[in-house]
């Protein structure tokens, strides 16, 4: 199995495709997988495409610490090393877009475009509270009503806090009723090895801490970005002010919203993503895909994370 | 389950019965390393999410050895793990194999 030993941990990849080299970057508590759910396959015939687990992710190994996007962005550093990528685009999703970015600005020359789809930049959106959204989803909704030990309009860092409360559920067999949303650990019939692992990370390593933390990139160092860069945010997502305030330092940046979509919709909707992509990467869609239109039809109006 | 494979992709023919051996070699050795419960006899009925543990990255994973194992490259691995845009129920192993060998 792919791997490379790197600052100080195990980094499990993959690639597969034909074409120019493109990067994919999961989020927290996902790893790989996340991209299978529809869009590394829709890529898979235009690029080689890299994807790996984030340190303490998937098959990547579970040090001690070092797991701020700064730091991160060294693995993908040394990983594209490895892999003899010199310079390719990447999309990255919610902290993997993290990672992205302050990649991007530590090798300006190393990126050739950035697809930020829902990345939460700490630096500038240190908080996530529940009332950043106006709709919860029916996951959300869900665990909010169900779990009433946790005083949830207080906490600073919802997103995790929701992580952690889901895996904490699933590791004691309590499965989500929610099917017409994207639910994390929901792989119901697996044996909850993900979610534990995700607690381990959480409370034996200085993850949660570093996850969160604000030393990446000053917005002057942002700004001075000079790559083309797409900023994709679900309409009813809690991450957007990121989205908005990368917006305002990177004013040539494509800003996409996706109506009625909450922080999943990598995963809900990849047909989507692609069209935001195809002028970004300069893709030629030759076969007419379906319009976002249908692809909405089927979705939950209220879809917030 | 069974429509997710409803169309299998065009690669060389490779016969089911001598595929079984080899995925089931392959799929001991990855519950070596996995936290697994099970303790018995891999068989075409042995289902890889209820029985064995796997999660969507184990299968992902799985498909990757089968590829180096068999050298078979571009296994379209998301087939066997999505359909209809969601993750399957479960994939047994003789689903496995016969996807493998079509």
């Amino acid at each position: 199995m792919a791997s490379l030993e790197t600052n100080g941990t195990r980094i499990a990849y993959q690639q597969f495709g034909e074409g120019p080299d493109l990067i994919m970057v999961h989020g927290l508590a996902a790893n790989r997988a996340f991209w299978m759910t529809g869009l590394a396959p829709l890529l898979r015939d235009h690029f080689r495409i890299t994807l790996y687990d984030l340190r303490g992710h998937g098959y990547s190994a579970t040090p001690p610490s070092g797991y701020s996007a700064v730091q991160q962005a060294d693995d993908l550093a040394a990983l594209m090393t490895h892999l003899n990528i010199r310079r390719a685009p990447i999309v990255a999703h919610s902290f993997g877009g993290a990672v992205a970015l302050e990649f991007a600005v530590k090798h300006p020359d190393r990126v050739s475009q950035l697809a930020l789809l829902d990345a939460k930049i700490n630096r500038l959106q240190p908080t996530l509270k529940l009332a950043d959204c106006d709709q919860l989803t029916p996951f959300e909704q869900e665990l909010i009503g169900e779990v009433t030990d946790v005083d949830w309009a207080a906490e600073e860092q919802i997103g995790i806090r929701f992580l952690e409360t889901v895996a904490e559920r699933r590791v004691a067999g309590i499965h989500s009723q929610i099917t017409n949303d994207f639910v994390p650990f929901a792989d119901r019939r697996g044996n909850g090895r993900d979610a534990r692992h995700w607690l381990r990370l959480l409370r034996e390593t200085t993850a949660r801490a570093e996850f969160v933390s604000t030393d990446g990139a000053s917005p002057e160092a942002i700004a001075e970005l000079t790559l083309p860069v797409l900023l994709m945010y679900g309409e009813h997502s809690r991450v957007r002010p990121s989205g908005e305030r990368l917006k305002a330092l990177l004013p040539n940046a494509r800003a996409v919203t996706v109506p009625r979509a909450g922080h999943f919709f990598p995963a809900r909707a990849p047909r989507v993503v692609l069209q935001a992509l195809a002028p970004l990467l300069g893709l030629d869609l030759a076969t007419p895909q379906q319009r976002p239109s249908a692809v909405f039809a089927g979705w939950a109006t209220a879809t917030c994370s | 389950m069974h429509q997710a494979l409803a169309q299998p992709p065009t690669t060389p023919g490779r016969d089911a019965d001598s595929t079984l051996p080899s995925i089931v070699a392959i799929l001991e050795d990855f519950l070596q390393d996995m936290e697994t419960d099970f303790d018995g006899e891999i068989t075409r009925q042995t289902r890889l999410l209820s029985d064995l543990g796997f999660e969507s990255i184990d299968i992902i994973q799985l498909v990757v050895a089968i590829e180096e194992a068999l050298g078979q490259q571009s296994v379209p691995f998301e087939r066997l793990l999505m359909h209809d845009g969601r993750y399957v129920e479960d994939l047994s192993v003789g689903q496995l194999v016969d996807f493998v060998a079509t």
